[in-house]
């Protein structure tokens, strides 16, 4: 029997020092300019160009974490979750931001109305934090924030008195950030292995365009800092090696980033949480060896407005927010809580700690539960009202996690879903998954909208253009693990037709929107009670929780306005900036491409485009 | 004596995973209970239907291929359940059985579990080929004593995680179910294959115990002697034998029931029916198209002529289907690349029947009927031009759990039909002509299960993620089986599973030794890190035995203290309240281990009881047993009078008899042509993509060279099969059929 040789990753070299030769070493980034059609994305406004491609050397393992070569494939040993390169994009300096147009409050009102006014919202209005947040990138910064709808809506756990003394506590001087407590680069902690500096740090700092991007990345146990802007972008900033931990996840503060601070979270294959502060080096541990929940995080994000709590998705089922300057506690459901999680078995959304809990000195500030299957991401929405959770059970779930409740759920055509993500105002959401399906779904009408058809593979990351999204027609990006990019214009009047018609004719029309609206009317007789364990109260009780899958014959199949293969590997992440898109790929490849230049910020040219498109 | 012996352990079997244990008690040094040994340490009294038997199957020489497909169809239920019904449900005392005949063969069969140490260290290569002759391969060593489990100290070199191990441990642990007998007569039927696949699971299912080894000697000799291409040691193809098998199960079946309708009608005139004829004939024509119910689907290709624009539809029907691969995509693309319309042009034009002549069209094929069991063959096996030979494509190829069709016609019933990966054939190695095959098989109540020749070993469900494929990835998926299900299932399946994972998440919390062993590898420990926890990825561990605990009989008792659980884990992280929780949880604990030891005792009480009794069962059951033997002995003698007489009366049509096989076989030596016309049973052959005409084209060039140019380490193989020329002559006729298949056969 032969043996393919992998290809191999690392130069295999002597590692000066190092015991038994023939060690792996560090190895740098590297920057590529490739150029020619094959690296040009044409669409209808224009083509974007690729402007380079950053190889992100990926760290040999630890030296005491030699790899383990197990020559039988069959192996049943399990090895722990790894993610492909993420990143984490933050612009110091808040812009005037183009795409906060579309945090339309007007259009997500309609989103809103759907939940009726909670009855916390009158004591929110003077919620230390939200006021707290706005106040602060007022001084901070001397530029305001980009106004996020979030400001209307209440701050997550204001009701809650013993929340809030903790949070107003240190809140008497908002011009002085708080840092974690500990110094990464003197640490002794076993479980960061290395910290590497860039050797002109300092300089470069200061030479940091404040309207450049920052970005961190996560490499396998590695975590850079990237300064993307920079003309030398390949030099990272600060890389940090930690012992065996992978990062899964990272997420930036946007609400209290500054040119002298920047929060970061990164969740680890571990089920550790670090808090990083990269301008003084400083970290926190959260979650230490999984002291609340031991399983791996596989998505993390800071609460939208929130200085200090941020909401992370552990791969047993658990949303957990925790707050970055607490201790850990061992968790234990609170009581009542959990007797009725045991007895109501069929609880969609198991709150084991509210965040009205009066036992706030402790992490965490309030526990979920959606199933005991792995949640593969969530996404708040722009309303901060809502986060959209999907999972590889395949179940896609909007909770309203002011209120600690489960909205909806849904279904996805077939397989586990792997992505999430909002539209800019809120209306839809977007989600991809393992039927290589890129679906939207619409809040309003709280159903599938379309299902987008093109990719190859699994669809790992989708987003929203907002740049190229207004209030009728909508940008999506997606990459997957065919290595391809695909874009799609939407348009709301495409949505309305009616949606039989805009597929292929199929020979039962009529019968399947009379079963449609039968299944909907059984839906509302056998529709499960929202969790009677809610502190606020039920009340969505009208609403029909859980929704079926939609037959292929009733739903909109959507073809891709582009579709284009930009890397060797999967892709795993998506941005789209003001002035490019950029993908990265499960081996550390992270690509730019520059968007076209006259289609640039031009908002005529992005409708007629879009719309001829749609 | 040793006969006596045997009958002994025979009458033990039930309680095989449980009376292991004892010996295992009475001396430390005794080798652990298997990791399958354990997850049925909870197993009741076997079942009637067969789905809690577990059972290896013995290599006998690259005969990995058919282990894994036989495994496959084992666990596909249904399917199952029909062959153990059709012709009909044989009453079980009417069929020879391989464990519980009171016949000398027992004995050389159970001997070597008596000494595992011996058949372990003994020299026997699992890859040596040997014939399946009617005797047993293995060399019964014996030693005094025969302990069941011997406590010497193993060979140092033996590594004991190598599946070579494990594989040898199952056969001497046994026990081994020697199939080189057969009942075809019982069921009314002629030897066929699937009369021997049928004695194959009413072996397992009869079988009192839940694990063992089965050894299908018959079955591959009915295959070999019925198939020149899978006569020689060499590495076959699976799907081809999978191909292979369900159309003569499909044959089998029709030509029973053909001949059994002949035979009511000469009822009357004909008196010699035996017993068991009698008791098959009421059922039998009723049902004989049970493998297209399960397996069949239909596909309609629409073939539009470009010049008349006449579209042409024709219904083909299809048992599995073969899809091309591309480097990074899909099952789910695959399956839509497959129906996607193809030009047929210059050398593939297409015969129009309303132009009158060869003319470009287009065409496409799209599902029509969805069948209830899909096979899916990834086609990994292509042969390139610039290498003039086949190779393993080591495309990464992902398939979720669960599945839906695309490329469905616009008038397919239930198009949107759900169905679940139940089951997964997987190729290691590097090319076409050699390497082995694996099947990881979701069971109905044990979760998925690797079965890897005569080894069974749990696996987590993300185990079955791992043969993507990929560049350096060397085991691949190579046949998918999926089965329709429901929404309901699919969701009460999930939460099944996921609540075992949290189970099992809280039972590794109470045993933290146990979290850290299995990660002995350096893994666990390293450094002395204070996290030895946290490097559990705990999901993932979770997931290992996730769905191995819905059994009904397990103990309700961990469930519900998985948050308490948490507790222990956090010892060490210092924080007010902690002291207190660590008390409690504590006591809990030493509870908690009285309560288990409680609850223990009384299982081993329970057991011998059980035991007690069962044996009490056994001997009665053997005395009925031996009278109804005797009695059936009789009856079986006049139905073999009468079998050979319908034989001369039947004369050459009945193909499959056994004196014209024998006269088949002979000529076999000199020429295989005369077998070609028998593999027009490949009618329902699979149906494969032709995007690439000239590949198709190039394909059949290639299969009219030999294959001189494998990789070096089986140049001894392929020589052996470059002289084999009979077998060529096979080849071409068998795809002269219309049949693209991108594997060489040798």
């Amino acid at each position: 029997m032969f043996v393919l040789p992998p290809p191999p990753r690392y130069p295999v070299a002597g590692y000066p020092g190092a015991p038994g030769g023939g060690q792996l070493i560090e190895t740098n980034n590297t920057l590529t300019h490739p150029t020619g059609p094959e690296h040009q994305l044409v669409v209808g406004e224009g083509t974007y160009v690729l402007r380079d491609n950053l190889h992100l050397a990926t760290p040999p393992p630890h030296p005491s974490e030699a790899p383990v070569h197990n020559p039988n494939p069959l192996a049943t040993t399990v090895s722990p979750p790894t993610a492909g390169t993420k990143l984490s994009i933050v612009v110091v300096a808040p812009r005037q931001q183009s795409h906060s147009r579309l945090f339309r409050l007007d259009t997500a009102n309609s989103t809103r109305s759907q939940v009726p006014p909670s009855i916390q919202e009158s004591p929110n209005e003077s919620n230390s934090q939200a006021s707290d947040a706005g106040s602060q990138s007022v001084n901070g910064n001397g530029v305001t924030a980009a106004p996020r709808e979030g400001l209307h809506a209440p701050a997550f756990g204001s009701g809650n008195s013993a929340l809030a003394v903790l949070n107003g506590k240190d809140s008497k001087d908002p011009l002085k950030r708080r840092k974690p407590k500990s110094n990464i680069v003197k640490s002794n902690s076993s479980f960061v292995s290395r910290v590497i500096p860039h050797e002109a740090l300092t300089k470069r700092l200061q030479e940091h365009n404040p309207n450049g991007l920052y970005a961190f990345a996560n490499v396998n146990r590695a975590l850079q800092w990237l300064d993307l802007t920079s003309s030398t972008k390949e030099e990272h900033f600060t890389k940090i090696l930690f012992t065996k931990a992978h990062a899964l996840c990272h997420d930036v503060n946007q609400s209290t980033k500054g040119p002298g601070h920047v929060d970061i979270i990164l969740g680890f294959s571990t089920g550790d949480i670090i808090w990083y502060e990269p301008m003084s080096q400083k970290y926190t541990r959260i979650n230490k060896n999984g002291a609340i929940n031991s399983t791996a995080v596989s998505d993390i994000r800071w609460l939208p407005n929130s200085e200090n709590l941020f909401l992370a998705a552990h791969m047993d089922g658990s949303l957990i927010v925790y707050d970055k300057e607490k201790e850990d506690a061992p968790f234990v459901a609170e009581d009542q809580e959990q007797v009725q999680a045991e007895t109501e078995k069929k609880a969609r959304l198991v709150v084991k700690k509210s965040v009205n809990s009066k036992n706030q000195k402790f992490n965490p500030v309030s526990y979920w539960k959606t199933s005991n299957s792995k949640i593969n991401a969530f996404a708040f929405s722009p309303d901060c009202r809502h986060v959209a959770v999907v999972s590889e059970d395949g179940s896609f779930r909007i909770i309203d996690f002011l209120k600690e409740q489960l909205l909806h759920q849904y279904m996805s055509y077939y397989g586990g879903m792997i992505c999430v993500c909002w539209s800019p105002d809120g209306r839809y959401v977007v989600t991809g998954g393992q039927d290589d399906l890129v679906s939207i779904w619409s809040l309003e009408d709280s159903m599938l909208v379309a299902r987008c058809q093109g990719h190859n593979s699994w669809v790992t990351a989708v987003q929203f253009d907002p740049w190229r999204c207004d209030e009728r027609n909508y940008r999506i990006g997606s990459v997957g693990e065919d290595c391809r990019l695909l874009l799609w214009d939407f348009s709301v009047g495409m949505l309305h037709r009616p949606r039989a018609a805009s597929v292929r004719q199929r020979s039962s029309v009529t019968s399947a929107t009379l079963k449609m609206q039968r299944t909907r009317t059984d839906g509302s007789n056998t529709r499960l009670r929202s969790n009677s364990n809610l502190t606020s109260g039920s009340m969505l009780d009208e609403e029909e929780v859980v929704h079926e899958v939609e037959p292929r014959a009733r739903t909109a199949m959507l073809p891709p306005v582009m579709a284009k293969k930009v890397d060797e590997h999967p892709l795993c992440w998506l941005g789209f900036e003001e002035d490019c898109i950029m993908t990265s790929c499960s081996n550390g490849h992270i690509r730019t491409y520059d968007r076209p230049k006259e289609g640039a910020g031009s908002e005529e040219v992005s409708t007629t485009a879009s719309a001829s498109n749609a | 004596m040793a006969s006596f012996f045997g009958r002994l352990k025979a009458g033990n079997g039930p309680a095989s995973p449980a009376s292991s244990a004892p010996p295992a008690k009475k001396d430390p040094n005794a080798p652990q209970l298997t990791p399958l040994e354990k997850l049925l340490q909870d197993a009741g009294p076997v079942r009637a239907d067969g789905s809690d038997k577990f059972f290896g199957f013995e290599n006998f020489g690259s005969t990995c291929y058919c282990n894994s497909i036989v495994q496959c169809l084992y666990y596909s239920v249904p399917f199952r359940e029909q062959v153990i019904n059709f012709p009909a449900r044989s009453p079980p005392e009417a069929l020879e059985r391989p464990a519980t005949g009171p016949l000398p063969r027992l004995n050389t069969n159970l001997l070597p579990d008596a000494n595992a140490q011996n058949s372990t260290l003994s020299p026997k290569g699992r890859n040596s080929f040997s014939a399946p002759n009617a005797a047993s391969p293995r060399k019964p060593v014996l030693t005094p004593g025969g302990t069941i489990i011997p406590g010497q100290p193993q060979k140092p070199e033996d590594n004991k995680d190598s599946p070579e191990y494990k594989k040898k441990q199952a056969l001497a642990a046994g026990p081994v179910l020697s199939m080189d007998y057969e009942n075809s007569k019982a069921y009314g039927m002629s030897e066929s294959l699937f009369s021997a696949l049928k004695d194959i699971f009413e072996a397992v299912i009869a079988h009192p115990s839940h694990i063992g080894v089965v050894s299908p000697h018959k079955f591959l000799e009915i295959l070999r002697r019925e198939n020149e291409m899978f006569r020689t040691p060499m590495h076959q193809d699976a799907h081809e034998f999978l191909n292979l098998l369900l159309n003569e199960v499909v044959e089998n079946v029709e030509h029973f029931s053909k001949t059994r309708v002949h035979e009511i009608e000469d009822k009357d005139t004909n008196a010699t029916i035996s017993q068991s004829d009698a008791v098959v004939n009421g059922t039998a024509p009723s049902n004989i198209g049970w493998v297209h119910e399960l397996f069949e689907g239909t596909l309609t290709s629409e073939t539009r002529c470009l010049t008349c624009e006449n579209t042409s539809q024709r219904d083909e029907a299809f048992l599995d289907l073969s899809v091309d691969l591309e480097q990074h995509s899909s099952v789910t693309s695959c399956l839509r690349k497959f129906s996607e319309e193809e030009m047929l042009c210059e050398r593939n034009k297409f015969h129009c029947d309303k132009c009158g002549g060869l003319q470009e069209a287009e065409k496409r094929m799209k599902v029509k009927r969805l069948p209830r069991i899909l096979a899916l063959h990834l086609k990994r096996f292509k042969y390139t031009e610039d290498l003039q030979r086949l190779q393993k494509l080591f495309h990464r190829v992902v398939y979720p759990y669960y599945l839906r069709l695309f490329n469905t016609t616009d008038d397919a019933e239930d198009p949107d039909r759900l169905y679940e990966l139940y089951a997964v054939v997987v190729h290691i190695g590097g090319g076409p002509y050699h390497g082995h095959y694996v099947s990881i098989i979701k069971t109905q109540d044990r979760g998925w299960l690797l079965f890897d020749d005569e080894m069974v070993e749990p696996v987590d469900k993300a185990y079955v993620r791992r043969f993507f494929g990929g560049e350096d990835q060397l085991a691949c998926a190579y046949v998918l089986f999926y089965q329709e299900t429901t929404e309901e299932a699919m969701m009460k399946e999930q939460e099944e599973e996921s609540l075992a994972a949290a189970e099992q998440a809280a039972e590794v919390n109470t045993e933290p030794i146990s979290v850290t062993t299995p990660k002995a590898n350096g893994l666990g420990l390293a450094n002395g890190h204070d996290h030895n926890l946290a490097t559990t990825p705990t999901v993932e561990k979770d997931d290992q035995f996730a769905s191995l605990n819905h059994a009904v009989t397990a103990p309700a008792l961990h469930t519900g203290e998985h948050s308490n659980n948490l507790e222990h884990v956090a010892t060490s992280i210092p924080i007010l309240g902690k002291r207190q929780s660590n008390i409690a949880s504590k006591k809990e604990k030493a509870e908690r281990v009285k309560e288990e030891k409680e609850r223990k005792a009384m299982e081993k009480e329970l057991e011998k009881q059980a035991k007690a009794k069962r044996k009490e069962l056994e001997v009665q059951r053997r005395e009925l047993f031996r009278k109804q033997e005797e009695d059936l002995r009789a009856a079986l003698a006049a139905s073999r009078e009468s079998a050979t007489e319908e034989n001369k009366k039947r004369g050459k049509d009945g193909g499959a008899e056994l004196p014209e096989l024998e006269k088949d076989k002979s000529a076999n030596g000199l020429g295989s042509i005369s077998k070609g016309s028998g593999l027009s049973r490949f009618r329902h052959s699979s149906m494969s993509l032709r995007h690439k005409p000239k590949f198709w084209s190039g394909s059949k060039d290639d299969r009219k060279d030999d294959p001189e140019m494998p990789s070096t380490p089986v140049v001894a193989e392929v020589e052996q099969a470059a002289q084999g020329t009979p077998g060529k002559e096979e080849k071409k006729n068998r795809f002269s059929l219309g049949r693209k298949k991108s594997t060489f056969h040798l």
